[in-house]
């Protein structure tokens, strides 16, 4: 029997720049520098500072995983990269180290897509997906449902986010309650104080008539307004309970739509990846409603939820698994690579 | 001596040689801003078909228009490592000062974007003052020959001769330890303006 692939892969989409080394759905090393803190100084990433910190972390990187895979350098057989969607400037740090390993070892090179890498993370840590599985990708920047017949070729686009991202809400929430950035871990932990059900906050395209138009849409929009209003008009408001009522509004409609997905298309497997699916109570609540609904639910540790190199491996070694054709060595970066193109020709 | 893997993406220009004892192997170039990512690979494919064993890489660490830059030295780096061999890198205005036959004093100058220009000052050959930053208008006030792609842009230039780093000077200067550099030579501070694009 042919021994798995192994594969290095590569991320710098946005602020963290990591490498992940996996054989086959065995995860060898997973390594990551974030500049974040950086970022955080000024509410948000700056890319001149995100694409600098790449280069400068790269090779620190690299060093690292490979002592902690253990494996040498020649004997992987192929490099993925991230080549989109993501800031421009950090992705072609990221691309350019890629092509310099993959020509350097004259092994093949995979670009690859970000949200495809997310959702393939699931098969380090689960059985592999053998069939077709609905999967709810939410993110700081895309909140999309989508239907994986194999995601090494086949997305489908069921709905996204007509406005912000969930986590996108999450961040801009946190920030009017000066709760800081990013904003996700940081309302998690508040809203675990709180009564998720003191305010009731607007679950958005959940009418009657969007179940007909918009089934597998998002819009967060209204939401956020109703918060910001909320906190306008209650000067004395309890911040734990504004985090979990909000927090409970977003996860109730992802999970409402995520789970409706699986009811229409008969597909009785749902994968919850991306930074949001780190959320405590996502997580919680997804147990809770999958088991109802008996949809096998598969959501990777928190960990590896975030952006991390490993989820860019795991894509890259079903992509090699698979037999499909490996990138142009000059493939090019992709800021605004659709969810659908699941690797570059 | 060493067979070189020579990158500079610094300026426009994306330049790839391969340099033996002084003597091209293969050598090639592409212009276009926003092309390094894609030309860059294509050209040391192309080049490693002709000249497969390289002992050691050499790059030019900029002054240059950041997201270019990052692809020369990103790749040289990282290719070095797949190769278990040393980089190099150098002041990529230096390269372009090796082709200019001055005797006295004269200016290196290329485009910095945001209407500005990189630049440093050479007597005699050497490097005497610079890299650094500023307005065209600044840099030609200095009232010397100036060279280089940015003085050429900004109609400064002495002469269109001499716009680009030449790898076969990048590659002999790089032999003096005292011109090697191990930073990319960025100048300016990041803009610390955050994006509106979020992570995915
Ligand atoms: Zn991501």
């Amino acid at each position: 029997m042919k021994t798995e692939p192994l594969v290095l892969g590569i991320e710098t989409s946005c602020d963290e720049t990591a490498i992940g080394i996996v054989r086959g759905r065995r995860l060898l090393a997973n390594v990551i520098a974030s500049s974040v803190e950086e970022h955080a100084l000024f509410g948000g990433v700056v890319p001149e500072i995100a694409s600098r910190a790449h280069l400068e972390s790269m090779l620190i990187i690299l060093d690292t995983a490979l002592k902690e895979s253990k494996i040498c350098l020649n004997d992987i057989d192929a490099v993925a990269v991230t080549a989109g969607p993501g800031l421009v400037g950090a992705l072609l740090v990221g691309v350019a180290s890629a092509t310099g390993l993959a020509l350097g070892l004259g092994k093949p090179l995979y670009g690859v897509n970000h949200l495809a890498a997310h959702v393939s993370v699931d098969l380090l840590t689960h059985e592999a997906p053998v069939e077709s599985t609905i999967a709810l990708l939410v993110s700081g920047g895309h909140s999309s449902l989508l239907q994986v017949d194999d995601i090494t070729s086949s997305v489908v686009k069921l709905g996204e986010s007509m406005d912000d991202a969930a986590g996108e809400a999450f961040d801009k929430i946190a920030r009017v309650m000066g709760l800081g950035f990013p904003g996700g871990p940081a309302i998690d932990r508040e809203a675990k104080l709180g009564n998720a059900k003191a305010i009731d906050f607007p679950r958005g395209l959940t009418q009657s008539r969007d179940w007909l138009t918009r089934p597998f849409d998002f819009s967060f929009s209204g939401l956020k307004t109703a918060v910001a209003r909320y906190l306008e008009a209650t000067p004395t408001y309890a911040r734990a309970d504004v985090a979990a009522s909000f927090q409970e509004a977003i996860v109730d409609v992802l999970l409402l739509k995520a789970l409706a997905a699986c009811k229409q298309t008969g597909i009785d497997t749902l994968v919850i990846a991306g930074g949001v699916a780190a959320n405590s109570r996502l997580r919680q609540l997804a147990q809770e409603r999958a088991a109802v609904a008996k949809v096998r639910l598969r959501i990777p540790p928190a960990g590896l939820c975030t952006d991390n190199g490993a989820m860019v491996a795991a894509l890259g070694s079903l992509m090699v698994a698979a037999g499909r054709a490996p990138s142009h060595i000059d493939v090019e970066a992709d800021s605004s690579l659709p969810v659908t193109t699941v690797s570059l020709p | 001596m060493t067979i070189t893997l020579a990158i500079d993406t610094s300026t426009s220009r994306t330049s790839v040689a391969i340099i033996d004892q002084g003597a091209l192997l293969w050598h090639g170039y592409r212009d276009g801003a926003t092309s390094h990512g894609h030309a860059l690979p294509a050209m040391v494919e192309q080049a490693l078909a002709v000249a497969p064993r390289i002992e050691q890489v050499v790059v030019g660490m900029g002054p240059g228009p950041y997201t270019g830059l990052r692809v020369g030295i990103a790749f040289a780096r990282t290719f070095a490592v797949a190769r278990k061999i040393p980089v190099i890198g150098i002041c990529s205005l230096d390269a372009i000062a090796a082709l200019v036959h001055e005797r006295d004093d004269f200016l290196i100058a290329t485009d910095a974007r945001r209407k500005e220009v990189y630049w440093a000052k050479y007597r005699s050959g050497v490097r005497v003052e610079g890299p650094d930053v500023d307005l065209p208008s600044v840099v030609a006030d200095f009232g010397l020959p100036i060279f280089g792609e940015g003085a050429v842009k900004y109609s400064i230039a002495f002469s269109d001769e001499n716009q680009f780093p030449d790898l076969v000077a990048m590659v002999a200067i790089s032999e003096d330890t005292d011109l090697q550099v191990d930073e990319p030579l960025y100048i300016r501070r990041p803009d610390a303006v955050p994006t509106t694009e979020r992570a995915l």
